[in-house]
């Protein structure tokens, strides 16, 4: 079972030039797949996508295919894909429903429209605050968040759906750095525990060091390497291709180029 | 043991009038209202205030109806004038100032009309300081409203504070830029694009990804919302809004074909 | 270190980006109370120098935004005083700090209302008071140095988020002020936008403007700024330079608010080299330690000789 593209290729709506091209990628059950690559590189449609958005929602022209546990994302509603593949963006105001007045209730906005009972409604909630550790901002008002706060509370109003798939696209990129270690944790933990899926767009790739099994680089919509994490992040090409190694990449080189021993400590 | 939902969430309402099942007192306001306005003569508009004066003290409303009240003074000011001193044909005058000449008719009919508006405000407000817009709105969807509907009312409610924020951090960016919000007229009208365009293309621009979000949340999923909170109901009251109901269509259709010209 | 291709060389850079020179800004027991009761800063006492270059973390809630918002008069102290080139900031207006302090804020959607990328730079700069041909000069400039100087037709919304980022800084640098603060410049940015802010900043220190940044990355912080102020709870818990903000002793002050410091301090200190809170002071460290020192040990010398 396994989220899979096999040679997509995806054009926005009027655009002159796909932004995917021929993209075959599978996030298996269970497993962490990084994607990183510059900006406009392709990364937050590789998203829309893979999440049956693109072209179901938004339009545009999609050839190849895209299968959530073997079922084509093209045949299903919009609401069994969303309780398939969970998808985060960038933008935490316009993740949030903007009709509950409290996190409690945004988080519970999910599982209310599945119609689950009210007992597995609450477990879902209180599950999800627990799991991204923003139980105290329980009685908040939406509205009134920080950009941080806010993308915390969006990712936990995602994870409520239980979905098998997760689709996150930057999902740290406001949050400090014991937020963003809580996050990568959390994801990672996730993904064992129930065996979820997790696709994750990210620039911080130290993150990525430390939770991803696997990473793929995007570069003008096509992949160009995949590999698995560590070794992979630890490629000389990834500036060439607009990604920032992680530390332990970047002193190993240092070294290198000092003719410097780096003791093991740091791999 | 097994974790439920918090308080801050069902805020159950209490007291005599509160407590009454939102769809009750929804019915309530809009007897009041038609009363208030279609029943002929004096009867209408006071009975409706006397009504609302007898469930605002159950429900300790007190001075949270003035703010109610201030807000039909241009509206009734405004009756009152042109009527007492414009009503056309009237000549019971009550005293001439100059070439004003106000008349007792006139006077006679802005009062009634005043007092209609009047109660028709208080009623508003007694349905407003007692029911929290989002508990009416969820008592609705479970009879049956609609997901929508319930998303669309919610959100414009809560669209006012957020469009708010949104405004005050463009004002700070834009005035960080050094445009003057305190200068001359003709300056902040210039001003009028950087403040605007920013709010306007952001709503646009969100609409999509917020869209996709709510799918994401399975919004469109089939069958009923989760019901959280329940409002109690009985029976009393499901026949009270029946009788309420009807009673005031009758009244009205009383009222119109002139059967009820033996009130005040 | 070198320029970056696309950017404007310092003699040109006077001429087409403004004045020389920076603005001080102090505050002293400075507290901020939002009308509905939180208290964002409880006292905060600082003193920045015309052309610093300063940084300042901590976690969300801590009250950056906040001080930085007192800098340009968009918010006023509702204790203690804030100065800005020497004259407290009660007589002045906010039109007339907005033109010694300009602050770039986190979300640039919040900013953009041209429909093309020249007009947006250009609002900056007629606010600067420039006028015809030092308009476009101008917006030249600062479009070459953000690395937009392709897209100057461009709508901006069609360029992606950190792009529109890069636009924002660009517009606000476009009004010439001595003074600059940028809220998160490399959030959500790829290496080359990175690279265009590293460069940015280093062009900007050299024409002695006073440079202040909000950041959530250690690292980035680490490298750029010779002054690290850390914020916690509406008050300043650490000021130094890096080599003692991310040294041993202040990690427990870090830890408390959720701060991490760059793997290079971390490293540094396990090795036992003294405070290195940057990758090239680490390798430099580890240049210097005599050969034969095995890993591990706490700095003390090697046994024998």
């Amino acid at each position: 079972m396994s989220l899979r593209l096999a040679g997509a290729t995806y054009r926005y709506a009027g655009a002159g030039r796909p932004a995917l091209v021929a993209v075959d990628l599978e996030v298996a059950a269970g497993a962490v797949v990084g994607v990183v690559g510059a900006n406009e590189s392709g990364k937050t449609t590789l998203c829309l996508v893979a999440a049956g958005l693109a072209p179901a929602t938004i339009g545009g022209e999609l050839t190849g295919t895209v299968e959530v546990d073997e079922l084509h994302t093209s045949r299903q509603r919009p609401h069994e894909l969303a309780q398939r593949c969970g998808v985060l963006f960038q933008n935490p105001s316009t993740q949030l429903s903007g009709t509950t007045g409290s996190v409690w209730e945004e988080i519970g906005f999910g599982p209310r429209n599945l119609g689950l009972s009210v007992e597995e409604t609450v477990h879902r909630v209180d599950e999800a605050m627990r799991v991204v550790g923003i139980a105290a901002l329980a009685e908040r008002d939406p509205a009134r968040l920080s950009g941080g706060q806010a993308q915390l509370v969006a990712l936990a109003s995602v994870l409520a759906m239980h979905p098998r798939y997760l689709i996150l696209d930057e999902p740290t990129s406001q949050l400090d750095p014991g937020g963003t270690e809580l996050v990568g944790d959390a994801l990672a933990d996730l993904a064992q525990r129930t065996g979820a899926g997790v696709l994750l767009v990210e620039h911080k790739t130290d993150l990525l060091d430390r939770v991803a099994d696997r990473v793929v680089v995007l570069d003008a919509g096509r992949i160009v390497e995949r590999g698995e994490a560590r070794s992979l992040l630890g490629d000389a090409r990834l500036p060439g291709w607009g990604v920032d190694p992680p530390a332990r990449a970047r002193l190993e080189r240092a070294a290198d180029a000092a003719g410097v021993e780096l003791p093991e400590a740091v791999a | 043991m097994t974790a439920s939902v918090p308080a801050f969430v069902l805020r159950p309402a209490s007291g005599a009038y509160r407590g009454l099942n939102p769809a009750t007192k929804l019915v309530i306001a809009l007897c009041e209202a038609v009363v208030a306005f279609g029943i002929r003569g004096w009867t209408g508009p006071i009975a409706v205030l006397a009504v609302v004066l007898v469930c605002g003290v159950a429900a300790r409303i007190g001075r949270a109806f003035i703010p109610f009240l201030l807000a039909t003074i241009p509206l009734t000011a405004s009756i009152l004038l042109v009527n007492t001193f414009l009503y056309p044909g009237a000549t019971d005058t009550i005293v001439v100032l100059g070439p004003l000449r106000p008349t007792w008719t006139g006077l006679e009919v802005a009062t009634q009309a005043t007092l209609r508006v009047v109660a028709f405000a208080m009623s508003v407000a007694l349905l407003g300081l007692t029911t929290p817009f989002d508990q009416l709105i969820a008592d609705l969807e479970r009879r049956g409203m609609g997901r929508r509907v319930a998303f669309v009312v919610g959100a414009t409610l809560r669209m006012v504070p957020r469009v708010a924020e949104r405004a005050r951090e463009i004002t700070d960016a834009q005035r960080a830029r050094g445009l003057d919000t305190q200068g001359r007229a003709w300056r902040r009208v210039r001003g009028v694009l950087p403040l605007a365009g920013p709010l306007v293309f952001g709503a646009l621009t969100d609409v999509e990804e917020q869209t996709m979000a709510l799918e994401a949340r399975g919004f469109s999923a089939p069958g009923g919302r989760t019901v959280l909170r329940t409002f109690p109901d009985s029976a009393a009251q499901r026949s009270l809004r029946w009788l309420l109901a009807a009673g005031t269509v009758l009244a009205l259709v009383a009222s119109i074909v002139g059967a009820l010209r033996f009130l005040p | 270190m070198s320029p970056a291709p696309g950017m404007v060389l310092p003699d040109e850079a006077a001429r087409e980006l403004g004045a020389r020179g920076g603005v001080a800004l102090a505050t002293n027991e400075l507290g901020f109370t939002y009308p509905e009761g939180t208290e964002a800063l409880r006292g905060v006492s600082l003193e920045i120098g015309a052309g610093d270059l300063v940084a300042i973390v901590g976690q969300n809630g801590s009250g950056k935004s906040t001080l930085v918002r007192h800098f340009n008069g968009l918010l006023r102290a509702t204790r203690g005083s804030v100065s800005v080139g020497g004259e407290p900031v009660d007589r002045q207006h906010v039109a007339d700090l907005a033109a010694r302090v300009g602050i770039v804020f986190q979300n640039p959607d919040r900013q953009i209302f041209s429909s093309r990328v020249q007009a947006e730079v250009a609002f900056g700069a007629r606010n600067a008071g420039l006028a015809g041909d030092d308009v476009e000069g101008r917006v030249h400039a600062c479009l070459r140095l953000v690395g937009l100087e392709e897209q100057a037709r461009t709508n901006p919304y069609d360029l992606g988020y950190s792009r529109r980022k890069l636009l924002a800084t660009a517009s606000v640098l476009a009004m010439g002020t001595p003074g600059l603060v940028l809220d998160e410049p490399t959030t959500g940015q790829d290496l080359r936008g990175v690279r265009l802010i590293r460069a940015l900043i280093d062009l900007l220190h050299e024409m002695g403007r006073t440079v202040i940044a909000i950041s959530h990355d250690m690292r980035f912080v680490a490298e750029v700024f010779p002054r690290v102020i850390v914020m916690q709870g509406g008050r300043v818990v650490l000021d130094g330079p890096p080599e003692t903000v991310f040294a041993e002793a202040s990690w427990p002050t870090l830890a408390s608010t959720y701060l991490r410091p760059p793997l290079a301090a971390t490293l540094g200190a396990r090795l036992g080299l003294g405070s290195t809170p940057t990758e090239d002071r680490l390798i430099g460290a580890l240049a210097q330690r005599p050969p034969g020192t095995s890993p591990g040990e706490d700095g003390s010398p090697p046994p024998g000789g």
